[in-house]
């Protein structure tokens, strides 16, 4: 999977705007949506919340766990553990990275919080590289990665299989190679 | 009482902090490194006074209205107490000072510094200083001897000195502490402190065990030490009255101790276990404030309650002794001497306040005392505070304290001689949805259209609006140059306000941004002496209220209008299309309760008045917070308990409350802020401020949406859920009504919605009802419902075989109908009307009209009469006769009135015709004839029913009241108690007809003797007049019915009284198979029997019910009441 592929999925999600237009509730395929009411908070999901914001029509409202404290919890226990921690979203990184994009004027502490998230994501893929170095050394069959997102899997999830194949077939080469060493020669 | 911890609360930012109550005990003071000393009224002050200091505030000291600060800049500050306007410094340092100390009197303050040194300077004259060294580390704290004779240092250094003041030595040093090089560094801030009074300890905190050293031998006397302290010492500080120690320690830990018995008596362990770093007592005595490193401010209530009771007499004799020199010499004295005349005044005024005010004035003895109170508030808040310190419950001050709007503190208007209610002070005018005036970045509106903020700071004196929907306008950067206050915003306009400054008079400012031509703006200056304090906008107008007692209405486009006074100072004012509320004090409220009247006016096309200044109801010991109307225009307002009200305009004008929003916040003093209220759908827009009343302007706040709920009981049961969702829905939906009356377009569909919404939840009940075999229930239900929903009432109730409430439903359905129809020919009423005029001299058929007279105010008569009714309709059932009564009921029931009171014999011959009758009958001759004309009138199958054109929509009325078949005593007993309830004019008809008939009817009377008062079965007349209709009609084709029986009696009158005798005859001998044939038929023909006999009719009797269109409702009925019998 593509990360765009990712990132599309992560547009699924409800964020909360509020908007400063009126309009009655609009009838979308996923769902209804709306009624929009100026100054009320409503729920959109999050490909409409960046056009309604791209175009000047909505307030955006941070997430509830994108708050600088929470993230700092976030980030001490994903660095205290061994093991991944639950993410406060499926899609964390998605949304951190379209909403600062699009909305940082909303969001206080915007710099900080990118940086919190930065830090929780590269604790995690340094895991994520971590438990694959063991995995390969180790010549495992199988492993249990608990709480992983669909990003970060798809971070090292196409490179690791394809990496694992080419071990393979170097491996069952390997026996072959050995009893013609003499062909190097 | 148990000692009482309260909960923390936030005070200041992170680092070290003070503490002291000021010398009233009326509030709390708290220093903190923020640089600010704040002044709470009490430990839930949502909006404490701040006084800037400087960068950090060291500590503090305060005493006689001057408040003594060490702050970050090196030197000593002197601010007045409570404005916090800076007063000078009192005395500088190299580095900055530690701790300040006030003596007992208030004249001098020592301050210990970290240059190493100790000063004490004269309060009122700074250049006389003595600067005390030795020290040889930053100085900890400082305390005065209360004799003033010595002064007790503590140092970093590790040493206590004890310094003789007057010859500027030290007396005496001791090395109780650890050394360290800076305050940061230390251990212990060492708070020590002298006993009051005399002196006699001095008290200094040494690890876990505060020392105790005699004065002048400066020997150690004892320890006062404990378990539950596990970490050192910070603070100590005596009770006022000297007889307790209270201590804090590093670790969170607060004791207190007796010293007399040095008995441990309270502890009490920091909720977080942060430092205590400021300990206080109240005045009184039975509080401890203290503070923690962390800038928290925490209370501790009823310290040692139980042994204070003996120390009281000695703690309070002291203290007003203290007091003492605050007051001027004269009028203390006379304090003292009204404290003890009063007592024998006061219990007759007690009860009323004017009448102690008059009693005062009145007594020409004590002007001056009357003087003195009047020109030296403080005075009396001081002794009324001494009093209730003498008083040994104090319940409900704390209460008062709370509750009180954030206005001047209650004790400000307690009167020492008076313990009666306590007049409230009136809560100040405000703008609905603002912040504070205060806050140098506040809201000045914040309502459904936008948000108006203002930016009041060093940089920027700005006003920002802002539109929730940007569609209407796009945001707007104002200058507030002329320092508005107040605001208004609407779809259309910008309206601001000032008050009237030394040189400016106050303005009214209008941005109309809508307007189409080129000058958006207007002013308008206010007369000199008259201040804006309340301003709204409405559609195409503005108005403001004024300290003048007046509210001014302009238009939109700046054009004065209207001038009105309004009846007391005005609270606030809010506007909505053409509505203009205002609120005002309608007198003073006390203890606690404010009284405010409210006045609602429309200026459109009609002017008028709908609320006339009638008093706002409010929740106990609560202001006003929010006024102003839904979003559909009802007016509606929220009071400081957090109870949202709604005009009911549904129920005369009165006020419903629609939500607690105190059920929806979580901790006790979150508060929501409302921003707006909506009907449909029901909204209540608010923002929850967490720990405050109100929220601040960054972050930007979110708005929640609460629902409404009307206090129902039981709302946990289906029951009660239900109820509560019906006349929620009947509520939110008056404003359809109001709006459609008042000429605006409304939605239909919205009605309509809301229409089926309540009858669903009524058919839900009712089903409800019927399953919990509340039958009585089912029809008062019932009742509510219109005719779609009662049918299916009707079907339900019949289909969960409940017969005798089916029966019940169909004939409220009927009569519903009828009076729909009723309501739909009012023009009929009114012809009606001026025949029964007529009716009282002429007529050959009174009773028709007469009748009709009565029906329609049976029909008033309604529901009381229509239970009568169905009591009768029982009997009905049983009754053979009963049947045809349906035609008529209220005939019938004139007739057994007024025969009721006759005898039972008379009755009784109704239920049989006996032909032996005669004499009996003739004593009422009256009443028969009456129920013979009625007979004529009112052929009950076979007669082409004569008089229906009169009665065919009342047929189904609601009195349907037999005779009565069998004439028992406890039946009449019945009848004659329902007698009284008939109106009089339903008798004076009753006599009308007796005087007509009489004269119409005389040759009747033999024949109809015969038939006795029998209704039903036909009389010979009748039968005579069935076989001749024909022959009358072909004489007189355009007859209406009538005129028909009328040429049919003079035709019958012709007649020999033997042709009479053989119709009489027939007529008796077709009764009799009649009546077996209608046994079997019995009930359900009585119900039908009108809709069967209709359509015949109507091909019959075409021109007179031609003007008529009664069929289409008859049809209904008939469905219903052929739908509700078809299982039986």
């Amino acid at each position: 999977m593509d990360p765009a592929e990712v990132e599309f999925l992560a547009e699924q999600e409800l964020v909360t705007v509020i908007p400063n237009f009126s309009l009655d509730r609009i009838y979308l395929i996923g769902g209804d949506l709306g009624p929009f009411n100026p100054g009320l908070p409503v729920q959109v999901p999050l490909w409409l919340a960046i056009n309604l914001k791209q175009r000047q029509k909505c307030r955006l409202i941070a997430p509830e766990w994108m708050d600088v404290e929470k993230l700092e919890q976030i980030r001490d226990q994903e660095r205290k553990e061994d093991t991944f921690t639950p993410m406060p979203s499926p899609y964390y990184m998605e949304l951190t990275k379209l909403l600062l994009n699009y909305a940082v004027d909303n969001i206080p502490k915007a710099d900080e919080i990118r940086t919190l998230v930065k830090d929780t994501w590269d604790t995690r893929i340094a895991k994520l590289r971590l438990s694959a170095d063991s995995f390969v050394r180790q010549q495992e069959a199988h492993a249990r990665l608990d709480n992983l997102t669909l990003m970060e899997i798809n971070t090292t999830g196409a490179f690791l299989t394809q990496a694992l194949d080419h071990m393979y077939k170097l491996r069952t080469n390997l026996q072959p190679g050995e009893s013609a060493q003499s062909q190097d020669f | 009482m148990p000692l009482s911890q309260k909960p923390m609360r936030y005070g200041h930012t992170e680092g070290h902090t003070d503490v002291c109550f000021n010398d009233a005990g009326s509030c709390i003071v708290t220093c903190g490194s923020d640089g600010d000393v704040r002044i709470w009224e009490s430990l839930d002050d949502d909006d404490p006074k701040s006084i800037n200091v400087g960068e950090k505030a060291y500590s503090f000291a305060l005493k006689n209205g001057k408040l003594i600060t060490a702050a970050s800049n090196n030197a000593v500050q002197i601010h007045t107490f409570p404005d916090g306007v800076p007063d000078g410094i009192l005395t500088r340092f190299t580095m900055n000072a530690n701790h300040v100390a006030f003596n007992a009197d208030g004249s001098k303050v020592a301050a210990g510094s970290s240059d190493f040194l100790v000063k004490i300077v004269e309060v009122a004259d700074s250049s006389q200083q003595k600067t005390f060294r030795g020290h040889d580390a930053p100085v900890l704290s400082v305390s005065f001897d209360p004799q003033d004779a010595f002064l007790a240092s503590a140092s970093c250094d590790g040493s206590v000195r004890v310094w003789k003041i007057a010859e500027q030595i030290c007396e005496k040093s001791w090395p109780l502490l650890q050394k360290c090089n800076d305050v940061v560094d230390a251990k212990s801030i060492c708070r020590l402190a002298w006993q009051p009074k005399k002196g006699k300890f001095l008290a200094i905190p040494v690890e876990k065990v505060v020392k105790l050293y005699r004065r002048d031998t400066w020997e150690q006397q004892f320890d006062l030490s404990d378990n539950f302290i596990s970490q050192p010492l910070n603070v100590v500080a005596w009770s006022p009255c000297g007889q307790f120690v209270a201590a804090g320690s590093v670790g969170g830990c607060i004791v207190v101790w007796n010293v007399d018995t040095q008995e441990c008596l309270e502890r009490v362990k920091h909720e977080k276990g942060y430092t205590i770093c400021g300990l206080a007592w109240h005045p009184e005595g039975s509080q401890v404030a203290y503070t923690d490193t962390e800038g928290n401010l925490g209370l501790l209530e009823n310290v040692c309650g139980a042994d204070r009771k003996q120390s009281n007499t000695k703690a309070s004799a002291p203290a007003s002794k203290d007091y003492d020199d605050l007051f001027d010499e004269d009028d203390n004295e006379d304090f003292l001497n009204r404290d003890f005349i009063e007592p024998q005044s006061s219990p007759k005024a007690v009860t009323n306040y004017e009448d102690e005010d008059d009693d005062l004035t009145v007594a020409s003895g004590r002007p001056r005392n009357r003087g003195a109170i009047i020109e030296d508030d403080e005075n009396s808040i001081d002794l009324g505070l001494l009093k209730a310190s003498s008083a040994p419950d104090k319940q409900g001050e704390e209460e008062d304290q709370e509750s009180l709007p954030p206005v001047p503190p209650q004790s400000s208007t307690q009167r020492p001689f008076y313990d009666g209610p306590v007049p409230t002070p009136r809560q100040k005018p405000f703008q609905s949805g603002s912040t504070p005036v205060h806050l140098t970045h506040r809201f000045m509106v914040w309502n459904s259209i936008g948000i108006i903020r203002c930016y009041n700071d060093e940089q920027d004196n700005a006003i920002e609006v802002e539109f929730h929907d940007t569609a209407i306008h796009h945001a707007m950067h104002l200058p507030n140059s002329l320092n508005h206050t107040m605001a208004d915003l609407s779809s259309e306009a910008i309206l601001l306000a000032c008050e009237s400054t030394e040189e400016l008079v106050s303005k009214l400012h209008c941005i109309h941004f809508n307007s189409w031509d080129s000058n958006k703006e207007w002013t308008v200056d206010m007369p000199p002496d008259e201040d804006i304090e309340a301003i709204c906008l409405g559609q195409g107008w503005a108005a403001c209220a004024t300290s003048a007692l007046l509210v001014r209405v302009f238009t939109v486009g700046g054009v004065q209008k209207e001038v009105f006074s309004l009846p007391g100072p005005v609270v606030s004012v809010a506007g909505h299309g053409e509505q203009l509320l205002v609120v005002f004090h309608r007198g003073t409220g006390f203890d606690g309760d404010q009284c405010l009247g409210i006045q609602l006016v429309e200026l459109g096309k009609k002017k008028r008045q709908i609320l006339h200044g009638d008093p706002l109801p409010l929740s106990w010991k609560s202001y006003l917070t929010w006024v102003g109307f839904s979003a559909e225009g009802t007016p509606s307002y929220v009071d400081s308990k957090g109870v949202v009200r709604m005009l009911n305009r549904g129920l005369g004008n009165t006020w419903t409350p629609v939500c607690d929003t105190r059920e929806h916040s979580k901790g006790k003093s979150d508060h929501c802020w409302i921003v707006g209220i909506h009907e449909s759908p029901q909204q209540l827009r608010c923002i929850p401020c967490k720990g405050a009343k109100f929220p601040p302007t960054l972050p930007r706040p979110a708005v929640a949406v609460l629902p409404f709920k009307l206090p129902f009981c039981q709302t946990a049961t289906d029951k009660g859920q239900m109820e509560e969702q019906f006349w929620r829905s009947v509520l939110f939906h008056n404003y359809l009504e109001y709006l459609s009356q008042n000429g605006y377009e409304c939605d239909e569909s919205a009605k309509s919605r809301a229409s089926q919404e309540q009858q669903n939840l009524l058919m839900k009940m009712f089903a409800l009802s019927c399953t919990l075999e509340r039958e009585f229930r089912c029809m008062e239900l019932a009742e509510l419902m219109t005719q779609n929903a009662m049918s299916l009432a009707v079907k339900y109730a019949s289909r969960s075989r409940k017969l005798n409430l089916a029966q019940r439903l169909s004939e409220l359905a009927a009569e519903k109908s009828a009076e729909l129809a009723a309501v739909e020919e009012p023009g009929e009423e009114e012809e009606e009307d001026f025949r029964s005029h007529l009716n009282a001299g002429y007529s050959n058929t009174p009773t028709e009209w007469s009748q009709s007279k009565v029906r329609s105010l049976q029909r008033q008569q309604s529901t009381e009469a229509s239970s009568e009714a169905e009591e009768g309709e029982e009997e009905e059932d049983v009754s053979e006769e009963a049947k045809p009564m349906t035609h008529d009921p209220p005939q019938c029931r004139n007739a057994t009135l007024s025969k009721s009171a006759k005898a039972v014999i008379v009755s009784n011959s109704q239920g049989r015709v006996n032909p032996f009758k005669v004499s009996s009958s003739q004593k009422d001759p009256v009443a028969h004839s009456t129920s013979i004309l009625d007979n004529m009138t009112r052929l009950p199958k076979k007669n082409p029913a004569p008089t229906r054109r009169t009665t065919a929509s009342k047929e189904k009325g609601p009195v349907i009241k037999p005779l009565v078949p069998k004439p028992k005593s406890k039946q009449a007993a019945a009848a004659a108690f329902f007698q009284p309830r008939t109106p009089s004019s339903e008798k004076k008809t009753t006599t009308d007809e007796k005087g007509a008939k009489t004269e119409a009817a005389p040759p009747e009377t033999q024949a109809s003797t015969e038939n006795g008062e029998d209704k039903r079965p036909k009389t010979g007349f009748q039968m005579w007049l069935e076989e001749n209709r024909s022959l009358i009609l072909a004489d007189n084709a355009d007859f209406e019915e009538t005129e028909i029986i009328r040429e049919g009696m003079a035709r019958f009158r012709v007649l020999s009284p033997e042709e009479r005798m053989t119709w009489t005859e027939r007529a008796k001998g077709r009764e009799a198979g009649d009546s077996g044939e209608r046994k079997k038929r019995k009930h359900p023909e009585s119900v039908n029997g009108d809709g069967q006999e209709s359509p015949e009719q109507k091909s019959e009797e075409n021109n007179s019910s031609a003007k008529k269109p009664k069929p289409a409702d008859q049809m209904g009925i008939q469905k219903l009441s052929a739908f509700a019998f078809k299982q039986s």
